[in-house]
């Protein structure tokens, strides 16, 4: 009997940002045309598909930010991740031998009240970030029962 | 109009597997919301497909529709699907050099050979088996989300992207949209992609069903093999249509409005 | 004499966006008159054409999953010179427009038929408008392209 599949210990909590670049140049805003997730649905995240989304985190997890972008032809990237310090410094790495980018971090501390935290996009040739403050990292008492 | 619409199903892999389906597991997004597409961004996206004909009946321009998997929490689709093979070789060569460095080692009674060669076993990685009949990508190694080899089991992997494997439901049997998978030379769909044309002359919503693929690691003595779980998931598009019409007059041709 | 002239919009939508203007290389028009327009492959384009004869613009996007459409061409009072002085481009209220309150540019032919009381040797300078998704920056425009009479 084959020993089947189970999640792995240390799988980091990913944070995708999907975007829709054309529409967020056009409207000259990023609410409405950025979409947040993060695979910690069973652990009790919530606010999937908006900009407020929160995190469930504890400490130690390890947090990975990446974008899918809707237009596959058009340039976004998260350029700045603004966070309390002392929850974690997110850091910009690559995917070995690409441009690509990411960013991770790992939770320095237990969190009890939400850690929300400023996220910066570059979009096309634009020089100027464009940046939502509205999502958020959450520990596991007091998170509420906000669940979707 | 001219514009591909694309269709992205972005997959939360690994809570699909551990609950076994796709319901809740998967969010759609397309880019036509500016004309009337809704529920972007969850399980419930409705594509707009705005159709036009001329005065004759006859239909103006083709939609076309373009299905595009990602999966949330992997290495993103921006990061070339040749990706996995271009890191697969490139830890093989960082391997095959150092171990030139351990034979010239080895009479060195103070250095562990057998240590040495364990250690580059581990940094060279895992390779999963492939089941046949799956579509899991050709004996790739094992990587993690942000594109290192996996080296045993009990690490964290990045799931290969969901594969649509086929396109069925009322929009395909009543003859709305024609789905066939077409090759691209374009990575990021991996070579291959799925796309639709569709006949506008219908107006009304038409649900399909896509079918997807997903892979799971499983190890066998050690041994890990990716095996292909079907599942499917619904979603739908609205044909809508109007006639084209002059833009200057409202109506038909006439002479341009000229001070 | 061809009865038709096609002057083909091509727009470079992303780029368009991110520099708000329609300049810098993001348009550039195209037309295949035979009369000798000047300014091919510019946003000076002057097409030279006849009275009688058809004009028809479309545009493309340079990508082929980005929309760009034309909203408006507006042809400019013959004083106007720095072209602010045309009648604004209107727009169609959104709830009066088919496509279930959306507005959908591609049901739009812009095509019309050259008068007969143009001058010869006299641009009629137009203002072209072009739409790029939807929203607050959505809309650039220039002035600068016209038709002549040959």
């Amino acid at each position: 009997m084959p020993s089947k599949a189970k999640p792995p210990e240390s799988r980091p909590v990913t944070i995708t940002a999907v975007i829709d670049p054309v529409a967020a140049l056009a409207s000259g805003a990023l609410e409405g045309n950025l979409f947040l997730y993060d695979t910690n649905k069973a652990e009790g995240s919530a606010g999937f598909g908006g900009t407020d989304l929160r995190t469930r985190v504890r400490s130690g997890d390890r947090i990975i930010w990446n974008v899918v972008v809707l237009e596959c032809e058009t340039y976004a990237a998260l350029d700045e991740i603004v966070i309390d310090e002392k929850v974690c410094t997110p850091e910009r790495k690559v995917y070995p031998n690409t441009d690509i980018a990411y960013w991770t971090a790992t939770v320095k501390r237990h969190v009890t009240e939400p850690v929300p935290y400023r996220l910066k996009f570059r979009l096309g040739t634009v020089t100027e970030p464009y940046a939502v403050s509205s999502p958020a990292l959450v520990g596991q008492a007091g998170a509420g029962k906000e669940q979707r | 109009m001219a514009q591909q619409q694309g269709i992205i199903v972005l997959v939360d892999i690994a809570n699909a597997l551990r609950s076994r389906t796709l319901t809740g597991n998967v969010y759609l997004f397309d880019n036509m919301k500016f004309l009337g597409s809704t529920g972007q961004g969850t399980p419930d996206l409705v594509t707009i497909c705005p159709g036009t004909y001329w005065s004759d009946g006859s239909q103006a321009t083709e939609q076309v529709l373009n299905w595009l998997p990602a999966s949330l929490g992997s290495i993103p689709p921006t990061v070339p699907r040749s990706y996995h093979a271009d890191r697969a070789q490139a830890t093989d060569q960082e391997a095959l050099e150092e171990i030139a460095g351990v034979a010239d080692r080895a009479g060195d009674p103070s250095v562990d050979t057998a240590a040495e060669l364990e250690g580059l076993r581990r940094r060279v990685g895992a390779r999963a088996r492939r089941q046949r009949g799956g579509r899991a990508p050709a004996a790739p190694k094992v990587l993690d989300v942000t594109g290192n080899v996996v080296t045993g089991e009990g690490q964290a992997y990045n799931h290969p992207n969901p594969v649509i494997t086929d396109i069925t439901g009322p929009a395909v049997e009543e003859k709305i949209m024609y789905p066939a998978q077409y090759g691209s030379p374009d990575m990021v769909s991996d070579g291959w992609y799925w796309a639709a044309s569709v006949d506008t002359s219908r107006p009304g919503t038409y649900r399909y069903t896509m079918h997807i693929q997903l892979h799971e690691l499983v190890w066998r003595n050690g041994e890990p093999a990716w095996e292909p779980v079907d599942y499917t998931c619904d979603s739908a598009i609205k044909v809508i249509s109007d006639p084209k019409r002059n833009a200057f007059t409202g109506a038909g041709l006439g002479v341009l409005p000229i001070p | 004499m061809k009865p038709h002239v096609n002057i083909v919009v091509l727009v470079d939508a992303v780029g368009a966006l991110s520099d708000r203007t329609l300049n810098n290389g993001n348009l550039s028009l195209v037309d295949d008159g035979a009369f000798g327009s000047r300014g091919q492959g510019t946003t000076d384009l002057c097409t030279v054409v006849v009275p009688g004869q058809v004009v028809q613009w479309t545009a493309i996007a340079i990508d082929v999953q980005t929309t760009a459409e034309i909203s408006a061409i507006t042809f400019l009072p013959p004083d106007a010179a720095g072209g602010a002085g045309g009648a604004a481009a209107e727009e169609a209220p959104a709830g009066e427009a088919p496509g279930g309150g959306h507005e959908n540019l591609d049901l739009k032919v812009w095509e019309g038929i050259v008068p007969a009381h143009l001058q010869p040797g006299v641009p009629y300078r137009y203002r072209l408008e072009v739409r790029m998704h939807e929203g607050r920056d959505s809309v650039l425009h220039i002035d600068t392209p016209a038709l002549m009479c040959a």
